[in-house]
C-alpha cells in the first residue's frame, strides 16, 4: 500500500516540475490557455488533480491545493485569504487526541503510534497555519497595501484586513487550555502536542495579531488623513471652476487676524564690514584677494581691445610735429636776407623771445642751412663759434652760429 | 561662533519657515518648551513672536502687535497667498495623479522631477495641465515644452519654500513643512467660508464626474 501510495505521489511530483512553466502560466493568469497546450499534457494533469474544470464550458483552473503550496511558498502577496477555521481543527485535533488515548488504553501501541503521527500532523498544520496568516497580514501592512493603487481602495483593504484580524481573534478565543489539558492528562507526548507546542504558538500568534491591528488602525489613520487632502484639494479646485470669481475675505482686516496669516515680513539685511576688527583679518584680505581676482576675469569691455575692421589704404606721409620750430628758422633765414646783416642764432632767439631748448635751436638752424640745395646756400654764410672742450682735447663745442649774407 | 538661537533668530527674521526638512536641527530645538519661549521673548523687542501652524510642524516669525503698517504688509501678503493658492493646489494635484500612487505630497514627500517629466509627456492630460500651471502669474512661463515648463516650475517653488533641494546635482526635491501650512490655509478657507469643499469632492465622485 505505502508503495503504491510512493510511487503514486512520485509521478505527481514529476508531472509538476515536467509541466512547471505551464503551471506557473496557469497560476500568473488564473486559468490556462487550452488552444497553446498539447491536449494529451493536459488531459494527464486533469486526471492527477492538477487542473481541474469548475464548470462546463470554463477554462481550465489550478487545483487551490497546489495554489496554496505556490501562495505560500512563493511569499506571494496576492495571497489575501485568512484560514481562520480554528475551531474544527481543535475539535479534530480533541477526538484524534481520544483515539489515542484509548487505543493506548487497549495496549494497541500500532494503532496509538498511527494516530498520534496523525495528531502531530494536524497540531503543526495548524500553527504553521496561525503563522502564515499573520504573515500575510503583515506583507500586506508593510508594503501599505502597494498593490492597489487608488488611496480608495486601501482603505477598502485595510479595513478587509481589519475584519480578518477580529475574526482570526475571535477564533483564537476558542483555544481552551484547561480543556486541551484535561484532554492531555498526564500522557507526556500528549501534553507535549496540545499544551506546549499550541500554547506557544498561540501566545506569539496573539502578541502578533494585536502589533498587526494597531498598524492597521494607523495605516487607516493616514489613508483616511490622504483622503482628506485629496478631498480638500479636488474640492477647491471645483470651487474654483464653479466660481472662478472666488476670492476669500481679505482676513488682514479682520480686528483679529488669525494667527495662520499673521507673518512678519523679513527684517534682516545682510550686515556690513568691520575693517577693524582684527580677527576678521584673514577672512578680510581673502576676500580682497578674491575680488582681484574677480575684477581680472571680468574686465570692462575695452573698446581698442575689441575687433574692430581695419581700412587697408595707402600710408599719408609722416608729418613730424616740428612746423614750429621750422618756420621759426625759415624766418630767422629771411630775416637775415631782409635786414642783411649778420645775426648769430641765439640773438635771434633772444630777440623773438622763442621758448625753444637754444641747443635744439642751433641743432636745427644748421640742420636748416644745410638743407638748402647748393644754389641758395651760395648766398649765406654759416660761421660757427667754436672752442674747445675743456677736458677731452679735440672735441669742439659750438657755442653759437651767426649767419650772415655772402 | 554663533550660538543655535542666534542662528534661528536669524532664519525667523529672514522670513524663513522652520520645519523638520528644512532645518532639523532648529526644528528639534524649538519643540523643547522652554527654547520656544526663550525665542519668543527675544523676538518680542523687533515686535514678533514666534508662531506655528500645522499641529507645530512650521515655526515662523509673526508681528505681536498690529498697528496700521502691520496691516497693510498683512494684507498684500494675503492676497499674494490667496491669488497662488489655485496653482499650487492644481500642481499638488498633478504630482499626486501623476505619480501613480495616488498619495498627496505632504512634508517630507520626494520628487524626481526627471520621472515627473516622463509621464507628463507621455501623458497628453497631464501635459496641458502642466502648461494651464505655468502659465499663472505664480510661474509666469513662456515655454512651451515641458523641461522648461517644469523646471520653471521647480525653480519658482525651491524660492518660495515649498520645496528643498538636497543635493543640486541631482532632480530630487523634498516638500517642506510649507506644504502642510498650504493645506492649513486651505482647510482654514473652507472653514470659515463654509465652502464644504469635501462635501463638494465626495458628491462630485459619487457621480463620477470628477476633473
Amino acid at each position: 500500500m505505502s508503495q503504491s501510495l510512493h510511487q503514486a505521489g512520485v509521478k505527481l511530483l514529476n508531472a509538476l516540475s515536467r509541466n512547471a512553466d505551464l503551471i506557473m502560466q496557469v497560476y500568473l493568469s488564473g486559468s490556462l490557455h487550452e488552444a497553446e497546450a498539447t491536449p494529451g499534457v493536459v488531459e494527464n494533469l486533469k486526471k492527477l488533480g492538477i487542473l481541474w474544470r469548475p464548470e462546463p464550458g470554463a477554462p481550465l483552473r489550478l487545483k487551490k491545493a497546489i495554489r496554496t503550496l505556490l501562495e505560500g511558498s512563493l511569499h506571494d502577496e496576492r495571497n489575501r485569504q485568512i484560514d481562520a477555521n480554528i475551531g474544527s481543527a481543535l475539535a479534530s485535533l480533541k477526538t484524534l487526541a481520544q483515539h489515542y488515548k484509548e487505543a493506548l488504553h487497549h495496549h494497541r501501541y500500532a494503532e496509538g503510534q498511527a494516530h498520534l503521527n496523525d495528531l502531530t500532523e494536524h497540531v503543526y498544520a495548524l500553527t504553521e497555519s496561525l503563522g502564515n496568516n499573520v504573515r500575510v497580514l503583515f506583507s500586506r501592512i508593510n508594503n501599505e497595501f502597494g498593490y492597489v493603487a487608488s488611496i480608495d481602495a486601501k482603505i477598502r483593504e485595510n479595513e478587509l484586513a481589519q475584519n480578518q484580524v477580529s475574526e482570526l481573534l475571535s477564533q483564537l478565543e476558542l483555544f481552551r487550555f484547561d480543556e486541551l489539558s484535561d484532554v492531555a492528562g498526564s500522557n507526556r507526548e500528549l501534553r507535549h502536542l496540545l499544551v506546549v507546542a499550541l500554547q506557544q504558538s498561540f501566545s506569539r500568534c496573539t502578541q502578533e495579531l494585536s502589533i498587526a491591528q494597531s498598524r492597521l488602525l494607523e495605516l487607516l489613520g493616514r489613508f483616511r488623513e490622504f483622503r482628506g487632502r485629496t478631498r480638500l484639494l479636488k474640492g477647491f479646485v471645483l470651487h474654483m471652476e464653479q466660481q472662478p470669481d472666488f476670492m476669500p475675505a481679505n482676513y488682514a482686516n479682520h480686528s483679529q487676524v488669525p494667527l495662520l496669516f499673521n507673518q512678519a515680513r523679513p527684517l534682516l539685511q545682510p550686515a556690513a564690514v568691520d575693517v577693524n576688527r582684527v580677527d576678521h583679518e584673514a577672512e578680510l584680505l581673502e576676500l580682497v584677494g578674491r575680488i582681484k581676482a574677480l575684477h581680472r576675469a571680468d574686465k570692462p569691455r575695452d573698446e581698442q581691445r575689441a575687433a574692430q575692421s581695419i581700412d587697408v589704404e595707402q600710408q599719408g606721409q609722416v608729418e613730424l610735429d616740428d612746423q614750429a620750430i621750422h618756420q621759426a628758422v625759415e624766418s630767422y633765414f629771411c630775416e637775415i636776407i631782409d635786414t642783411g646783416k649778420r645775426l648769430t642764432a641765439l640773438e635771434y632767439l633772444g630777440q623773438q623771445q622763442l621758448e625753444f631748448d637754444p641747443e635744439v635751436w642751433i641743432y636745427q638752424v644748421i640742420g636748416g642751412y644745410q638743407g638748402l640745395n647748393d644754389e641758395e646756400r651760395q648766398y649765406f654764410e654759416l660761421a660757427t663759434e667754436i672752442e674747445d672742450h675743456p677736458i677731452f682735447d679735440g672735441n669742439k663745442i659750438v657755442r653759437d652760429v651767426e649767419l650772415g649774407l655772402r | 561662533m554663533i550660538s543655535e538661537q542666534g542662528r534661528i533668530l536669524e532664519r525667523l527674521l529672514g522670513g524663513d519657515f522652520i520645519c523638520e526638512i528644512s532645518d532639523e536641527d532648529a526644528w528639534r530645538y524649538l519643540q523643547q518648551p522652554g527654547h520656544f519661549e526663550a525665542v519668543d521673548q527675544y523676538l518680542a523687542t523687533l515686535n514678533r513672536s514666534l508662531s506655528t501652524a500645522a499641529e507645530g510642524q512650521v515655526f515662523f516669525a509673526a508681528y505681536r502687535t498690529l498697528g496700521d503698517n502691520e496691516r497693510k504688509v498683512l494684507s498684500t501678503q494675503f492676497q499674494e497667498i490667496a491669488a497662488g493658492l489655485m496653482p499650487l493646489v492644481e500642481w499638488l494635484l498633478l504630482i499626486q495623479q501623476s505619480s501613480g500612487s495616488d498619495v498627496p505630497v505632504t512634508q517630507g514627500s520626494t520628487i524626481r522631477s526627471n520621472e515627473l517629466q516622463t509621464t507628463i509627456e507621455d501623458t497628453p492630460a497631464f501635459k496641458e495641465q502642466l502648461a494651464k500651471i505655468a502659465r499663472y502669474r505664480l510661474f509666469n512661463s513662456n515655454s512651451t515644452e515641458v523641461v522648461g515648463q517644469l523646471n520653471l516650475v521647480f525653480k519658482r517653488l525651491t524660492e518660495l519654500g515649498y520645496l528643498l533641494r538636497p543635493n543640486p546635482d541631482k532632480q530630487i526635491y523634498i516638500a517642506t513643512g510649507k506644504v502642510e501650512y498650504l493645506y492649513e490655509v486651505l482647510r482654514f478657507i473652507d472653514e470659515t467660508e463654509a465652502l464644504s469643499l469635501s462635501e463638494q469632492a465626495e458628491s462630485a465622485i459619487a457621480q463620477g464626474s470628477l476633473l
